[in-house]
């Protein structure tokens, strides 16, 4: 089945008179357990496509279901509760929430979500864990080092346990060892969940890794290729 | 909503120089209000004291024709038999003290200056009289004393006049014609009303009656009460045909609307201290929502939408605010025991404000709850309504503009 679907998606910007195309007619559908990524150079719409699907922007033309909903449909409402419900985002910068320590970042999503203190408490130690940082939990980002703040984002969007993990940029930020150990994670996680991944990267770091690499010029889908050399 | 609590109290603790920046100007600013208020009620209440103290009483009674500006002595206008009439009042359980009064005008001269005053003809013993043997110097007056003056200390300050000096003192008689005595000054008093102590000689009831041809009429009787509460019903038990029964609240009517009108420019001025309240209070959410324009964006990201975003905003500013009102209160509290207990002191300043208010040379605050209540209230919901705007403005923000301004 697939987790997202997009037919013919388009998105222009609007910067001042001037309507910059973003995605042009894109159609592309990502399978729930994926682990795959879109590639590109920079401004060939990778970004956007990852927005879109993340129900974080709304396509100026075509369709985007997400478990076979049209969500291009929802308001701004529905589509946070979408959000909370079935998207996890890991982002370039961290976007942890500074002041917050490890724990309290990847519980927020749990205490948006209405979980109980005892469930709380339990998932969070054991997505710590997952992610090796058992020993950091009361650590804030800024005493953390990039490679351990991205793990905490990791773990915090797998925290309600979405039904896909978008990851902007996942390793751009992180030195070669760091960025493979990031990546050695959310590989393991993926097999051990069934949690559908997908990242839009520009770092051949990556590719090693994902089962599907898409590439994206010109904001149109120029290539799509499964990797022989992997199990999916 | 209880998560937004949570993540709402998590923001104020890390944040504490903005969130203490802000506690502080609810709590100064409450705290400025509430002992402002304090001061002008208890200088207001104790010019109203002050003047029942040593000018009206609680209740007076007076001849029906009897006008309080224009001092008459006509014998139609005063009191026959006020004899009668205070022992009628001193019957009354409520009653402290009640005695006859001759009030007359005219003029004090000495060898080098005159100056125009209030005769006030009272009965030395009694109990309304004992307000003025209070910080008396030299002797007070006695009953049967012909030939005896009494000053205050800033009368005689400003006529060079000391204890045992003559003065002279005219006045209109009851049948118009003017009479001059001369007086010896037994002793100088101070009520410490300087409007009243520069207007005001004391001669004993009997002498300003003969003096003024009166016979042993009155101008009123002055009744002083246990319970200021207790003036209608004391002015309904006294009162009879031919007479006038005013409670304080009658006699002090101009300075009672006075004050009410001078309480209504205090209300602007609260609301003035407030509203800078609510330009900080505005000011530092409407910088916390700035600064967090990225935070907003990844909790949107997560799930949260725009009116959880707008109610936890809304949320921080009511902790903020009630923790800015407790403090404030506590502050306005500590200011006003201050300001209660070692008053403000205005000296000559008293007599200048205002000659009808009986203002004492230092002002004392009076606390009150109810006032104090529902200023922390107003402080409250002020709070509030400038963290409507930041609160709104946080929600503008897409979350995919929120994350692009990282």
């Amino acid at each position: 089945m697939d987790v997202i679907k997009m037919e013919n998606v388009t998105r222009f910007y609007q910067v001042g008179q001037i309507e910059t195309p973003a995605l042009r007619g894109v159609d592309l559908a990502i399978e729930d357990g994926e682990f795959s990524a879109v590639v590109g150079p920079s401004g060939s719409g990778k970004t956007t496509l990852l927005q879109l699907m993340g129900c974080l922007d709304k396509p100026t033309g075509g369709k985007v279901f997400i478990k076979g909903e049209d969500v291009t449909q929802l308001n701004a409402n529905q589509r946070a509760d979408l959000r909370k419900e079935t998207i996890g985002f890991i982002f370039q910068f961290f976007a942890l929430i500074p002041g917050l320590t490890a724990y309290e970042n990847v519980e927020m999503p749990l205490l948006l979500s209405g979980a109980k203190r005892e469930d709380r408490r339990e998932r969070v130690q054991e997505l710590l864990e997952a992610v090796g940082l058992s020993d950091r939990a009361h650590h804030r980002p800024d005493q953390m080092s990039g490679g351990e703040q991205q793990r905490v984002a990791i773990a915090r969007a797998l925290s309600t346990r979405p039904a896909v993990v978008l990851a902007d940029e996942p390793t751009a930020n992180l030195d070669g060892d760091t960025g493979r150990q990031v990546m050695e994670i959310m590989e393991r996680l993926n097999k051990e969940t069934g949690t559908t991944f997908f990242f839009a990267t520009h770092d051949p770091r990556v590719l090693p890794f994902v089962h599907r690499t898409i590439v994206l010029r010109d904001g149109q889908v120029a290539e799509n290729s499964k990797h022989p050399d992997q199990d999916n | 909503m209880l998560r937004l609590w949570r993540i709402a109290i998590r923001d104020l603790v890390r944040n504490k120089r903005r969130s203490g920046l802000t506690l502080i100007a609810i709590a100064l600013g409450l705290a400025l209000v509430i002992a402002l208020h304090a001061l002008e009620i208890g200088a207001m209440e104790g010019s109203i004291d002050n003047n029942i103290r040593v000018q009206s009483g609680h209740v007076q009674m007076r001849a029906d024709s009897y006008e309080e500006d224009k001092v008459s002595l006509k014998w139609e206008d005063l009191l026959e038999d006020s004899q009668l009439l205070v022992s009628q009042a001193m019957s009354l359980p409520q009653v402290q003290g009640a005695a006859p009064v001759l009030w007359a005008s005219g003029i004090l001269s000495t060898v080098e200056d005159a100056t125009g005053v209030r005769v006030y003809g009272i009965d030395p013993q009694a109990e309304t009289s004992a307000t003025f043997r209070e910080d008396l110097e030299g002797d007070f007056l006695k009953p049967d004393d012909r030939g005896g003056v009494l000053i205050s200390k800033r009368l005689a300050n400003n006529l060079e006049l000391a204890i045992g000096n003559k003065i002279s003192l005219l006045i209109n008689t009851s049948g118009e014609q003017p009479d001059e005595t001369t007086f010896t000054i037994r002793g100088l008093y101070d009520t410490g009303l300087p409007a009243f102590d520069e207007l005001t000689v004391f001669l004993p009831l009997a002498k300003a009656q003969t003096f003024t041809q009166v016979g042993d009429r009155a101008s009123a009787v002055v009744v002083l009460l246990h319970e200021q509460d207790d003036a209608d019903v004391v002015a309904a038990a006294l009162n009879t045909p031919g007479l006038t029964v005013k409670t304080w609240r009658d006699l002090n009517q101009l300075m009672l609307q006075t004050m009410e009108s001078s309480m209504g420019i205090l209300y602007f001025f609260y609301l003035i201290i407030l509203a800078i309240v609510a330009v900080v209070v505005s000011n530092t959410l409407l910088m916390s929502v700035f600064e967090r324009t990225r935070e907003m964006g990844i909790l949107a990201a997560l799930g949260l939408k725009g009116r959880q975003i707008m109610t936890m905003f809304m949320l921080e500013s009511a902790i903020l605010g009630a923790l800015g009102v407790l403090i404030g209160v506590i502050l306005g509290s500590l200011g006003t025991y201050y300001l209660a207990t070692v008053g403000i002191h205005i000296g000559d300043m008293a007599s200048e404000v205002s000659a009808d208010m009986s203002y004492g040379e230092t002002m004392y605050a009076s606390f009150q709850w109810s006032a104090t209540a529902i200023l922390s209230v107003v402080c409250w919901v002020i709070t509030m309504l400038a963290s409507l705007y930041p609160a709104w403005f946080a929600t503008r923000k897409e979350p995919i503009d929120a994350l692009r301004a990282f």
